[in-house]
């Protein structure tokens, strides 16, 4: 791997520049008005100056607290029913019927009766967030549980724990690998989900910005919102791939 | 803790009779209707008055062609992604250094709502249809092309060397051995690309309102028609449903010969 | 390889047999039958009406081929499964659910991969409610009776099969059972492992001559390690025959592989084995 890894690096940094002098290129020989693609380097000047000033910070902070707050209750809830789900008889003839009806809906047409209901701040959006993070977290922790090494959790009886304590002793870190997919998967969910939900209704955020500037045509004001989430989906990814390294020490590379 | 703990022999049903989603449904309705009436404020009608709705918007001449428009574009915008995904995630499965080619712009363009790129898109192509299909177009390759990347890298170096030495072409091999063979995989792809583009089409056109179902939503929200937004809630959640059944009907036809791995695919919104 | 104990005289060896053989039995299985419904909504009767008896301190094995409900009926005693008919009773006390008085090890290894190895050994003890210093210190000591010393602060994955057995063996001692449920727990190690590990299991029996019940295809190591082989037939299970193996302890392998006493037992045992008319499988 280490061999190939500047290979792989050099390789894939082609598309990106490509790209970038693709985009340099149109606007340089004037095939498209700066007023609809402006110049890569004044989007980029662009974001920087953004990126330390007040208004946008506080923007992004926005965002930013819809996204965990709603990721962490679809975290909570969602491997909590996951779990229950998997040992439980009773809550799976429940759960699994409406898992199925509810997780092909496309939980954003729910959005208008979230802002009848909770308001068009925060909570809305939170809510869309949970609902749209939920069900791959739900899923995946459901997965998980099921299919854990049976024998572990009588390896387990055997030393001595009590039924009761096996979900959280046993089953809930066997499944941990299969969790962590779908809580990956949530947090991505959630980024896209906070900024259309902000996009669509709001009166701040990442997404009012982007929703903003089109009113105004300020096409690089357009650009910052977008290249900004699409920071914050790779950072969250970076950080959760350490997380995800240091949680699952013990399992074998699967 | 009985169905962990295998007791018995007896051994774990995965199968859920077909009427179970149904009273799920109706479970829904239910609470719904008893929720929206203990809450009794005009923004929200109980189920009832919503389902009553219902067949109004899809009457309505309006109506019916918005709702005809949203899947149209759907439907084209699906089908190219398809067409582009699989091919390229083939290639990619089988060849590192497409794979490594692609891969860091596919990981940048990620996280990047597709339809958050509307306004820009909007800018160039007008509030059209064509904007539109793109951004479902777009959306909706990712996940194909990641599901058929996955699929092909997954398909066991034996195979392929038997159909090289059967005398086989690389491009014969991808069509003819990796393609069916990440079959499995690739359809669990369009399925969640199936979901995408219908969420991808519905705030699309929240986004650019000129016609569609997501049109419909916020145009009965912006003039209090309560009922018509509930209607088309129930509508667009029918729609997802529907489809979801249709296809998974259609995977399993193509795929009965791949060892059912469960029942609940990791599928997301 | 070094005995543990001095070899005992044959009149020692009587004696004890008689004293086990007064007591109550340590395990009395009674009437037990089992019955699977396959997919197809169709019964499997994986073992029908064992009568089994079981003495404190004796080493059982459970032989037979592949399908024949031995692991089943390991479970059983266990507490896992539940019968569909019958009893357990261990020392007198019917059996409803597992429990630290019968400690399983199995072909698998089932070692939990989020602890340590450490961590996996002292699970039972810190289950009892032993504090974890002096947990910790028990952990060190029963590693290093499985020559695992020096790898306390591993993961199960780093550890190669033997070693994950041996593991999985320290943890259930831990905790100090009556009886040792082994289901196969050699299958899954190449020849050389296996030896060595028949050979410190024997090591270790010795010491204090727990109940063993070990369930195993493989004819001679039935012999080589125990004092009865309760030889099975296939589907539906039932007791063909128990075998007492009357063969001085402590056992050493390279002695016994040219005793003809032991020889005998392979024969006789495998044709008793053979004997069994190939039953159509059931679909």
């Amino acid at each position: 791997m280490r061999a190939t890894f500047p290979r792989d690096f050099t390789l894939g940094i082609i598309p990106i520049l490509l790209i970038g002098a693709l985009w340099q290129a149109i606007v340089a020989y004037g095939y498209a008005p700066p007023s609809l693609l402006p110049p890569p380097g004044q989007v980029f000047t662009r974001l920087a100056q953004q990126l330390v000033g007040l208004d946008y910070l506080a923007q992004a902070a926005a965002t930013l607290l819809r996204l965990f707050v709603g990721f962490a209750i679809a975290v909570v809830l969602g491997i909590g029913i996951g779990l229950m789900a998997a040992v439980h008889r009773g809550v799976d003839a429940v759960v699994r019927p409406l898992v199925r009806v509810l997780a092909p809906v496309p939980k954003v047409a729910l959005y208008p009766a979230l802002l009848l209901l909770l308001g068009f701040d925060h909570a809305s959006k939170i809510a869309l967030v949970a609902a749209d993070a939920l069900f791959p977290i739900l899923l995946s922790t459901y997965y998980g549980a099921s299919t854990i090494e049976k024998k572990l959790v009588w390896s387990a009886l055997a030393a001595g724990t009590p039924p009761r304590q096996v979900l959280y002793k046993v089953v809930l870190p066997a499944a941990l690998p299969s969790i962590l997919t779908g809580c990956r998967i949530g947090l991505v969910i959630s980024c896209i989900v906070v900024f259309l939900a902000e996009m669509i209704s709001s009166t701040d955020g990442l997404g009012y910005l982007l929703v903003r500037a089109a009113r105004s045509f300020q096409t690089v004001d357009m650009f910052v919102p977008l290249i900004s989430i699409s920071l914050l989906g790779l950072v969250l990814n970076a950080l959760f791939y350490c997380a995800r390294r240091v949680l699952l020490r013990g399992f074998p590379e699967v | 803790m009985s169905a962990v703990a295998g007791e018995g022999g007896a051994r774990r049903g995965f199968s859920i009779g077909p009427f179970t989603p149904l009273f799920a449904c109706l479970g829904l309705l239910v609470v719904w209707q008893i929720g929206a009436m203990l809450l009794a404020t005009d923004s929200i009608p109980t189920a009832l008055e919503a389902l009553r709705a219902v067949p109004d918007v899809l009457g309505s001449r309006d109506g019916l062609v918005n709702i005809l428009d949203s899947i149209r574009r759907m439907a084209i915008g699906l089908s190219a992604a398809v067409v582009v995904s699989i091919p390229l995630g083939l290639v990619m499965g089988r060849l590192r250094a497409v794979a490594a080619f692609f891969n860091p712009i596919l990981m940048v363009i990620y996280p990047v709502p597709k339809a958050a790129l509307m306004p820009i898109i909007m800018l160039w192509l007008g509030v059209g249809d064509l904007s539109k299909t793109l951004v479902i177009f777009l959306a909706v390759t990712l996940p194909i092309i990641y599901h058929a990347f996955e699929g092909a890298k997954a398909v066991e170096e034996k195979m392929i060397w038997s159909g090289m030495a059967m005398g086989m072409s690389r491009v014969e091999i991808l069509a003819r051995i990796v393609l069916p063979a990440a079959l499995p995989e690739i359809l669990a792809g369009c399925r969640t690309g199936l979901v995408l583009a219908l969420i991808t089409m519905v705030t699309s056109e929240m986004i650019a309102r000129k016609s569609g179902t997501g049109n419909i939503l916020f145009n009965a929200l912006d003039m209090g028609q309560y009922d018509t937004v509930f209607a088309m809630i129930i509508v667009i959640g029918a729609l997802g449903i529907v489809l979801d059944a249709a296809f998974d009907r259609l995977r399993r036809l193509l795929v009965a010969w791949a060892e059912t791995r469960q029942d609940i695919p990791l599928s997301f919104t | 390889m070094r005995p543990l104990t001095m070899p005992r005289t044959m009149a020692e060896e009587v004696s004890r047999d008689a004293e086990i053989a007064a007591a109550p039995p340590m395990i009395a299985i009674e009437g037990v039958s089992q019955i699977f419904k396959t997919a197809g909504r169709r019964e499997h009767v994986a073992i029908s009406s064992i009568n089994l008896s079981i003495a404190d301190g004796a080493f059982v094995s459970i032989l037979g081929p592949s399908g024949c409900g031995k692991s089943t009926l390991l479970y059983i005693v266990g507490g896992f499964v539940v019968p569909t008919a019958g009893s357990i009773k261990v020392r007198g006390k019917a059996v409803t659910g597992p429990g630290p008085d019968r400690g399983p090890v199995f072909q698998e290894f089932a070692l939990f991969p989020w602890k340590t190895v450490l961590g996996n050994v002292i699970y039972g003890l810190r289950q009892q409610g032993v504090p974890r210093a002096e947990a910790e210190e028990r952990g060190h000591r029963l590693l290093a009776m499985v020559g695992l010393k020096g790898f306390e602060a591993f993961y199960p994955k780093e550890l190669s099969g033997g070693m994950k057995q041996r593991v999985a063996i320290a943890r259930t001692l831990a905790y100090n059972p009556s009886v040792l449920l082994m289901d196969e727990p050699f299958g899954a190690l190449d020849a050389h492992t296996r030896t060595r590990l028949q050979n410190d299991l024997l090591d270790i029996w010795e010491r204090d001559r727990k109940t063993v019940l070990f369930v195993t295809h493989a004819v001679d190591e039935a012999v080589y390690l125990s004092d009865k082989v309760v030889v099975m037939s296939r589907s539906p299970g039932r007791i063909k025959q128990v075998i007492d193996i009357d063969l001085p302890r402590p056992r050493r392998r390279a002695e016994l592989l040219l005793d003809p006493h032991y020889q005998k037992y392979i024969v006789d045992i495998e044709r008793l084995i053979e004997d069994a008319p190939e039953e159509a499988v059931h679909p």
